[in-house]
């Protein structure tokens, strides 16, 4: 984000126009103070306005298709971290210029382990793999220890990487277990403080060597109190034996501490299902779980007959869990359309980026609906502008009419700009992030 | 759009410093854990590279590489840079159902219009996938009535102004069928000319509903004008497979063809089971027909393990990147093999080195033992400049490239 019309060293220059600047123009000077690059102070209180910012503002159609959108440039007023006027342009304003870039909800990365990453570290490809997961776990109990080392500044550079994608808020699984203890979470936290003021984070506690195949119940439940917002979980049937028992440990642990689930869960066969009709069954017995209950991967729906599908897709509607998909694209394809039109929420996320079990992360959500849009053949203006809300976990700019439905007055200014004509471009092509702001804060 | 700028191009002779080449595997009993680099002195001298040798004490004015790892430039064997939207306002495809012979009328209407800017679009477009490292593409050229001549006379266009930096070979490319539209003449015409390098085609029955009909033709043109084929096989069925079969068959028949006959896309063998891709593969491998893919994924993988196992030649293209077909082209050929290793669960450090030959053509830095086997002195200086440590990360990580060079002509990004 730049400023408009003038460089700071010709405003300076400027003397008569400084002394104004100082009462009329606070936008530019906050982003010049705000240092938040460097992790700088917060100023959710400050205010600005952006010039020149390009919003969706409906459909154009022809003969009842939409063939393109439409946008028109604006002026954005943003205060206390939120937005508080959207009204029309005056490219001549003294304001943040955002240069006809388009705005779009920030974007989030609903599935990530920030806690424990190679990012940044010299290449290395992972190893074949041998003996499944349980071989998995006893090579994490292996290297974790070392890595644990600077586990926080590994988390706060690949923050950074999310960032520069158009990411301003993750969900992010952090594991609990023997071997790490509450210290994997402990690194995160401080990574995120350290954040605070340019990225958010929910926390996913995650016994990745399971609730009883390592001891990790009792770190569970210190987790639980230890600021996490979900409890996690993985292949209860594989790693610990039963489902019933883990699941009940897990859904007991949300109940008593007033937390959501989110549960990996890679399992295909029988195991898969009965663990996901398991859980629907606990949440409809526990309403209170409804809307914070989701199954991450959950690659069971993808094996299932397209009759199957639309009746767990229903029945995960109607409880209110949701899906968190990386977008696998062969071999196993998601039935996310049948998910959306049971009112599933899907969200998608990075899982990994690099790290010891995939090297293949590119850091990017735009990214991932990209490969959603081609994997289920959404290849046209309206088709494409609908994907988005994988991106954003949720608000879009148009409605399925084409009405304005964001921004509003008093919705968050979590804020992402790119260099695209409209979101199904931004989809389609991959365009290029030029901004970012997060809770009101620029963070460039 | 991508506006990519370079330094003034270095050329003649000269010595680049400080370049990173792979020169073998880290092995244990598990095969490779990772890749040797080292850092080299390269002289590069008349468009080839005249000597590697490493050292302490480099010529004063030698370039410095920076330890950028240097690979293959990549090449981008399925393109069609003559008939591309990119650089044009954001269009999606039409929501209006569109079969292929949907497409040839819309084609029809559009190309008069598109040939007025379609030089300058293509000029743009190989812009693009440079700024990705790629130095050299086949490209398909539309041949039939409506573009006559014109497609290939503007392609040529664009071409000449990249000519320092970027090379192509052309395939005669009848869209509208041999047939289907009376595009035979012009085929002939296009056959007789040294431009032209292939014959191309595009699914005999589902337009032409003749396989061996259009498949004769385009072998007796190829074998009279000394030219390869590559023709477009979108067509699924025993159909699909007949085309194969009879075009493997020709190959066998007439020896001058193997080595330069290849199906693009090639669907059909999506369809199939594993014994049938296999018993298709072998007659390929044996005719010497290549295939050429896009690397489709979602509802239809490509058997593409199973083709380079069979010894078939396997070649790789981004072939749309923005036009009224598809939309979601890149231009990136290293992402085309990222693709490939994530799809095909091509993970490991020797699995991934080895996926890198979809971005060039086949060459690889290292033989499967680990033996350095390129650069060669004498050879072509056709290569890329890469922040990787080797060519698994490059691959798993799509690492960026910082310059290429053709025919010996440096281009580094400012």
């Amino acid at each position: 984000m730049e400023q408009s019309t003038v460089t700071r060293k010709e405003f300076i220059r400027k003397s008569a126009w400084m002394l104004a600047g100082a009462t009329f123009l606070p936008g530019m000077l906050f982003v010049e103070d705000a240092g938040l690059k460097k992790g700088g102070h917060a100023h959710k209180n400050k205010k600005y306005t952006l010039k020149n910012v390009r919003l969706e503002t409906g459909f154009v159609y022809h003969d009842g298709d939409v063939i393109a959108t439409k946008t028109e440039l604006f002026m954005v007023d943003v205060d206390h971290g939120k937005i508080k006027n959207v009204r029309s342009n005056q490219a001549d304003a003294q304001a943040i210029d955002a240069r006809g870039m388009l705005m779009l909800p920030a974007f989030k990365d609903m599935h990530i382990h920030l806690d424990k990453t190679f990012y940044g570290d010299a290449w290395r490809a992972v190893e074949r793999r041998t003996g499944g997961l349980k071989g998995m776990i006893a090579l994490e109990q292996q290297i974790l220890p070392g890595m644990l080392k600077d586990s926080a500044h590994k988390a706060e550079k690949l923050i950074g990487l999310l960032q520069s994608k158009g990411t301003a808020f993750a969900r992010s699984h952090v594991n609990i277990e023997p071997t790490s203890k509450l210290d994997s979470l402990r690194h995160l936290q401080m990574a995120l403080d350290n954040k605070k003021q340019v990225f958010g984070a929910e926390l996913v506690a995650f016994p990745q060597h399971g609730v009883y195949y390592t001891d990790s119940a009792p770190y569970m439940k210190e987790a639980a109190q230890a600021g996490v917002d979900f409890i996690g979980g993985v292949d209860p049937f594989t790693v610990d034996g039963a489902i019933e028992k883990t699941m009940d440990f897990t859904v007991q642990l949300a109940l008593d501490y007033n937390k959501g689930i989110d549960i990996h869960l890679h399992e295909t066969g029988a195991s898969g299902l009965k663990t996901v009709e398991y859980l629907i069954n606990k949440v409809n017995e526990n309403p209170v779980l409804k809307g914070k209950t989701y199954l991450s991967h959950c690659f069971v729906l993808g094996k299932l007959d397209q009759a199957k599908q639309q009746e767990m897709a229903e029945k995960l509607g109607a409880a209110q869990i949701g899906i968190v998909s990386t977008i696998p694209f062969a071999g196993l394809i998601m039935p996310i359309p049948t998910l959306l039109e049971h009112n599933v929420k899907v969200m998608t996320g990075n899982d990994s980026i690099v790290d010891h079990w995939n090297t293949f992360g590119s850091g990017s959500v735009l990214q991932k609906v990209n490969t959603a849009a081609q994997v289920y053949g959404k290849t046209t203006e309206f088709g494409l502008s609908r994907m988005l809300k994988l991106a954003t976990a949720g608000p879009l700019p148009l409605d399925d009419k084409g009405v304005q439905q964001w921004p509003k007055a008093g919705d968050a200014a979590d804020l992402v700009f790119l260099d695209a004509s409209c979101s199904a471009e931004a989809i389609s092509r991959i365009s290029p992030v030029t901004s970012l702001i997060y809770q009101g804060n620029i963070v460039f | 759009m991508i506006h990519t700028t370079y330094a003034e191009p270095v050329q003649g002779h000269y010595t680049l410093k400080n370049v990173r080449l792979e020169t073998g595997f880290v092995s244990d009993e598990k095969g490779a854990q990772s890749t040797q680099t080292g850092l080299f002195c390269i002289d590069i001298k008349d468009g080839k590279i005249a000597n590697i040798y490493a050292t302490d004490t480099p010529p004063a004015n030698a370039i410095d590489a920076k330890g950028f790892l240097m690979l293959p430039a990549f090449s981008d064997m399925h393109v069609h840079l003559d008939k591309t939207l990119y650089g044009l306002p954001w269009q999606a495809l039409s929501p209006k159902k569109r079969t292929v012979l949907d497409m040839i009328a819309y084609e029809q209407e559009l190309i008069p219009e598109l040939l007025k800017t379609s030089t300058e679009r293509g000029a743009q477009l190989i812009d693009l996938l440079q700024s990705y490292g790629t130095t050299f593409a086949r490209t398909h050229f539309n041949i039939e009535p409506t573009s006559g001549m014109r497609s290939l006379e503007n392609l040529q266009r664009a071409l000449d102004l990249k000519k320092e930096r970027f090379s192509a070979e052309l395939v005669a490319f009848p869209q509208h069928g041999v047939f289907y539209t009376e595009s035979a003449a012009l085929l002939r015409e296009a056959a007789q000319l040294d431009s032209v390098q292939f014959i191309g085609g595009v699914d005999p029955y589902g337009i032409d509903r003749d396989i061996e009909k259009v498949l004769d033709f385009t072998v007796q043109l190829a074998v009279d004008y000394h030219k390869g084929i590559d023709i477009h096989l979108h067509d699924g069925g025993k159909e699909g497979i007949r085309t194969i079969e009879y075009l493997a068959e020709q190959a066998v028949q007439h020896p001058q063809l193997q080595g330069r006959t290849f199906i693009s896309h090639a669907f059909v063998l999506a369809q199939l089971p594993a014994s049938e891709v296999q018993r298709i593969a072998e007659k390929l491998a044996a005719a010497k027909v290549g295939i050429v893919s896009s690397v489709p994924f979602g509802a239809l993988v490509m058997p593409i393990p199973a083709l380079v196992k069979h010894g078939v030649e396997v070649l790789v293209g981004n072939d749309n990147v923005q036009d009224y077909w598809s939309t979601f082209g890149s231009g990136n050929m290293l992402q085309k093999a990222n693709l490939m290793a994530d799809m095909y669960g091509w993970r490991t450090e020797f699995e991934l080195s080895r996926t890198l030959r979809f971005a060039t053509n086949n060459v690889l830095p290292l033989d499967d033992n680990g033996k350095k086997q390129w650069p060669v002195v004498n050879t072509g200086a056709e290569f890329v400049l890469i922040d990787a440590s080797c060519s698994a990360e490059a691959v798993s990580r799509v690492s960026p490239v910082m310059a290429f060079a053709h025919k010996g002509k440096l281009y580094r990004k400012q």
